[in-house]
């Protein structure tokens, strides 16, 4: 793929131009001013054990998938909860349950979203310190995240507080 | 992904990516693709040093956007409810 140093992100580049017009008139043109949370690094990234979250909606086929269903029926509705995912899944062991974008490449290679498989190999290499056991995934579509925030994230920070997480990549759908 | 978003909701630190929804470490089995973006959030992982910060990564997409099809195969409840009202505002928008 071509780099280019100067280039600015445009985000609604592959959307709908009304549909990136209608979601984007809620965004304020200024840079945000209220407070952003911010934890230094404490380590170069070579010593630093990480955890990997997606809100992809990527469950294991043996738990219950994210229920689209409810979703179908009731459209402002985000499943609220998350799935453990383990280092060492694969597209064999999951499945993907998401509405609003098309899932199939994520089936083919969990990679292009949750890069298990590249942080493994970073971790063989010496890159960073370690991946953690687990990695999470919960779902994007979320109208009012309380249920999500009070409900569901505390038990996913303590999941990563006892694998001795100290950073997370976080990769939107 | 969508980077504006941080203007709304302030975001610790933003690897942004102008790749299409769903993908956004790279192509399907493109093993050295996805590592050439990861390594680059990572790198700046590293030299972040203040909140909200943002950093635009270099990389381009080799599809054009008609052509990525990261789209669900039915149209979102979501959008489906709100359909009328977004071709209206687009509509406005245009003109």
């Amino acid at each position: 793929m071509d780099e280019n140093s100067a280039k600015v992100v445009d985000g609604f580049r592959f959307m709908p131009p009304s549909l990136g017009a209608w979601i984007g008139k809620d965004i304020p043109e200024e840079p945000f001013g209220g407070h952003i949370p911010w934890t230094p690094l404490q380590k170069p990234i070579s010593k630093t054990t990480f955890a990997l979250m997606t809100s992809a909606g990527i469950s294991l086929k043996t738990d219950p998938p994210f229920d689209i269903e409810r979703e179908k029926r009731e459209p402002t509705w985000g499943d609220p909860t998350s799935r453990r995912i383990p280092a060492t899944a694969g597209p064999a062991d999951i499945d993907v349950n998401h509405l609003h974008i098309n899932t199939d490449y994520i089936k083919q290679d969990i990679n292009v979203i949750l890069p298990l498989k590249r942080f493994r190999e970073f971790e063989e290499e010496g890159l960073i310190g370690r991946l953690a056991a687990t990695s999470y995934s919960y779902y994007g579509f979320q109208l009012d995240p309380k249920e999500l925030l009070a409900q569901t994230m505390p038990g996913v920070i303590s999941s990563m507080q006892a694998e001795g997480v100290e950073a997370v990549l976080l990769t939107p759908a | 992904m969508t980077p504006e978003f941080h203007r709304e909701v302030g975001i610790p630190r933003v690897a942004a990516i102008e790749y299409p929804y769903g993908r956004p470490v790279g192509e399907v089995n493109d093993s050295e693709g996805q590592r050439r973006v990861l390594l680059a959030a990572l790198s700046f992982l590293e030299k972040a040093e203040t909140p909200g910060q943002v950093c635009q990564l270099p990389f381009t997409w080799p599809e054009e956007p008609k052509h990525t099809k990261w789209h669900p195969p039915e149209i979102s409840p979501i959008i489906n409810l709100y359909l009328e009202e977004i071709k209206a505002f687009g509509a406005r928008t245009r003109k």
